[in-house]
């Protein structure tokens, strides 16, 4: 049985990936339902939700479609926790590999870098790095990668420090493979399943992370996302706390997809590994 | 954390123990008394009303430090006395000459005298103050003939009507014997902890808590002030503020602290009121600052296209919920003395912005897109962020493609008024009763780079520096005013910069709190009247 079938037939894995794949659809698709510019002014301001057809979700104080908002603000959310994982899983597990393999100094010099990311919160780190670079996509995921990758490097040079001693390694160094050779092309790639683990949790705190950030204003303010349109309803939260909730929600059901998806895939990849 | 939980909770203790004490006499003393407790948006360090003009010090300080006189709905010119109780300016326009309220003394005993009046006019006012520069800019000396006249002599002529209009918000008084002798006037202690003539003494301040004032016994006012104590507390949430007010756990806010979309649901709360008067002295302007570097911006076909494009009615009704005006030119409706209404004006009509852009020489390309804009907006409103908000659609609808870049206040200032990053701005510079305080300077030329609200736009119109120069020595009322008639037709015309909207704050208040709102600058004026009903 394949890994994608054990997937489906276990609820938290169907439930995670149909969430995903929606919010995935609606990600690309987004310029298709709505062609225009998400934050162009459509209707009358602070229209109700569930009131209008053509508005079905309301629009906010400036008389912009909440769910063209919405379904835009997917595109922000899902590229910057991705994005911002992979930039993590990458750094991490080149990082961690190079140190647990080099060992003595090297390992040293690059736990004590690791050390002193992991001992500031991440998410002051990105709020100290944006504010400095200013607010744009790119700087959004490289502020929230720089909180994130020491979990991975961490993790990873505990996997490699194991593998190491191993007998293929032992022969791959007599045969005379260059020890960077050996590293990424030999340990790294047996060292990556735990890594990879780790990934969606990664993914769910970095769109949290995107979220914090837009919401206090530090985001590119000429796309939506949920973050910067929960602030902005916050104004008007006791009149119209749908511009809160909506995004709220889409928020929510982000991180819980993520996070059932990856519990699902854990357990289907468990049991193959049990049987084999 | 904690030590924040315990002092706040400290203060509330503080607060209903005080409370209780005074629950008793109350009851004897049935006229007057009790603690206001108001909202404060803001801590400025320097509390000091004669070295920093602005709103933000005035809200707490001018209960402490008095001014000359005060705006006022009814009086004569638009002003009532306070320290001074008469001005008179010279036909030559080279001297005023105030005579001084007598019997009043400052907070620490000593009595107030003409040489108080000098000693602000010529080491404070003059040298330190941010519009007290311009207005006293040929303030030679200051002569005492006696205890309570002072003389204000000038270098060159000075308008009277200038003088007049400046009195409430640049002559805060205050005590020769404080800073006589100090090195630094603007850096001395004394302007964290305020002596003056005012009905409130200052008692303390904890920082990110509150301030505290209290009654000034001695002060000159026949049965004033009403109230035992203001204090202001800390809310920089503006949110917190509205509903601080319905628990009654403050009684007032003032700045539009609450926020526009809460008025309409917190004034149908019982027992609160929404006031929108009281502000009138100091007019807020929405206005569109223009980087005439650009060579797009340089052409005026181009800033008129900007002015059409702009749906002034759509912003005063949905982004300032109504509690704002369309504005016609660069001097508000506010200022009757000089307002004129017969300027050219720039209805919102798309088909003629993008007419005028055509003609101008700027296409739209394959995308739709003339030319690409980088837009700052002010940070320190909502409301100027929402409009940078719509301005960017505003003027997608045009073909022009406006790139929002967001900003802290500090940023924002040095991008701006320092180097000049920005091709549109959006900015909320304040009317003060007259052109020449701070309005002229932001369209006359020459100001150096670095100077907050002011012209850093690179606009240079000679006829409009030669109308400002000549206005700033014309003594006469009716030619001063005449000339900044011109003024404001000349801008209306060129379009240094667009007039959007102006707008006067909100403040709102228990039913318990009386007399509010009663002069144009309530808000920063001394409430030396102001009741509470317990």
């Amino acid at each position: 049985m394949s890994v994608l079938s054990r997937l489906l037939r276990s609820p938290e894995g169907a439930i995670g990936l149909a969430l995903l794949s929606l919010l995935a659809l609606m990600a690309i698709f987004a310029g298709v339902i709505f062609p225009d510019d998400p934050l162009s002014i459509v209707g009358p301001a602070l229209v109700q939700p569930f009131t209008d057809a053509s508005l079905p979700f309301g629009t906010d104080r400036l008389g912009r479609d909440v769910l063209a908002e919405l379904v835009h603000g997917t595109r922000a959310s899902l590229a910057v926790g991705i994005a911002a994982a992979v930039v993590a899983l990458v750094i991490g597990s080149l990082v961690g590999t190079l140190a647990g393999f080099a060992g003595g100094l090297v390992d040293e010099a690059l736990m004590r870098v690791v050390d002193a990311f992991q001992i500031v919160p991440s998410f002051l780190l990105a709020l100290a790095f944006v504010s400095v670079a200013g607010a744009s996509l790119p700087v959004v995921v490289l502020a929230i990668a720089l909180g994130a990758w020491t979990a991975p490097a961490r993790l990873a040079r505990a996997e490699v420090l194991s593998i190491r001693e191993r007998d293929y390694v032992a022969a791959a160094r007599v045969i005379g493979m260059h020890p960077l050779e050996i590293a990424l092309r030999e340990v790294l790639p047996n060292a990556l399943g735990p890594v990879l683990a780790l990934s969606s949790v990664i993914v769910a705190s970095s769109v949290l992370i995107e979220a914090a950030l837009s919401f206090l204003g530090l985001s590119d303010p000429n796309i939506v996302t949920w973050g910067s349109m929960i602030a902005e309803g916050r104004n008007v939260l006791r009149s119209a706390p749908f511009l809160s909730i909506f995004p709220g929600i889409a928020l929510m059901l982000t991180v819980l997809g993520v996070y059932l998806f990856s519990e699902g895939l854990a357990e289907a990849l468990a049991k193959r590994r049990a049987r084999a | 954390m904690s030590q924040f939980l315990l002092t706040r909770r400290a203060l509330l203790q503080s607060t209903t123990m005080l409370a209780a004490a005074t629950a008793l006499p109350w009851k004897a003393l049935a006229q007057s008394g009790g603690r206001l407790i108001v909202a404060a948006d803001s801590e400025p360090k320097n509390l000091n009303p004669a070295i920093v003009a602005s709103n933000g010090v005035f809200f707490v300080a001018s209960k402490v430090v008095e001014p000359l006189a005060e705006a006022s709905f009814d009086g004569k010119d638009g002003l009532a006395p306070r320290l001074a109780t008469s001005w008179e300016g010279s036909a030559d326009g080279l001297s005023v000459t105030f005579k001084l309220r007598e019997g009043v003394t400052w907070h620490d005993g000593k009595p107030f005298t003409s040489a108080d009046v000098a000693f602000s006019a010529l080491n404070v006012w003059k040298p330190l103050q941010n519009l007290g520069r311009l207005v006293f800019a040929n303030l030679e000396a200051v002569e005492t003939p006696d205890e309570h006249t002072a003389i204000f002599k000038f270098s060159k002529p000075t308008p009277f009507q200038l003088i007049r209009n400046a009195l409430p918000a640049v002559t805060a008084v205050v005590a020769r014997h404080v800073y006589e002798g100090s090195a630094d006037i603007a850096a001395d202690p004394a302007n964290a902890k305020l002596i003056g003539t005012g009905p409130f003494k200052f008692e303390e301040h904890r920082p990110g808590e509150y301030y505290r004032l209290a009654k000034n016994e001695n002060y000159w006012g026949e049965g004033q002030p009403k109230l035992d104590e203001i204090v202001y507390r800390v809310l920089p949430d503006r949110a917190a503020a509205a509903g601080a007010l319905e628990a009654d756990e403050i009684q007032l806010a003032a700045f539009s602290q609450v926020p526009l979309a809460d008025l309409d649901r917190i004034s149908k709360v019982e027992g609160i009121k929404v006031y929108s008067t009281g502000y009138e002295g100091l007019t807020y302007q929405l206005v569109v600052e223009i980087n005439h570097r650009r060579q797009e911006l340089a052409d005026l076909k181009v800033r008129q296209a900007i002015a059409h494009a702009i749906d002034k009615d759509f912003v005063v009704k949905t982004i300032f919920l109504g509690y704002a005006k369309p504005a016609t030119g660069i001097i508000p409706e506010n200022a009757p003395e000089f307002y004129d209404a017969s300027v050219p004006t720039y209805a919102f009509d798309v088909a003629k912005a993008n007419a005028l852009l055509d003609e101008a020489g700027y296409p739209r390309g394959a995308d739709g897109n003339r030319f690409s804009l980088k837009l700052l907006p002010a940070p320190y409103f909502a409301e100027t962020k929402q409009f940078g908000d719509y301005l960017r659609q505003a003027l997608a609808a045009v073909g022009i493609d406006a790139e929002i870049v967001n900003n802290d206040s500090a940023a924002h200032q040095k991008a701006v008024y320092t180097d000049h990053a920005f091709d549109l701005a959006i900015a909320p510079p304040v009317f003060r009763g007259d052109p020449a305080i701070s309005t002229t300077i932001l369209v006359r030329s020459g100001t150096p780079d670095g100077v907050p609200f002011s012209n850093q736009g690179g606009y240079k119109n000679e006829a409009l520096d030669q109308l400002i120069d000549k206005a700033n020595e014309t003594v006469d009322v009716a030619a001063r005013t005449e000339l900044f008639r011109q003024f404001q037709k000349l801008v209306a015309e060129d379009l240094p910069l667009i007039n959007v909207a102006e707008w006067g704050f909100i403040t709102v208040a228990r039913d318990s709190v009386k007399n509010v709102s009663n002069n144009p600058r309530w808000a920063v004026s001394n409430w030396a009247d102001t009741e509470l009903e317990s």
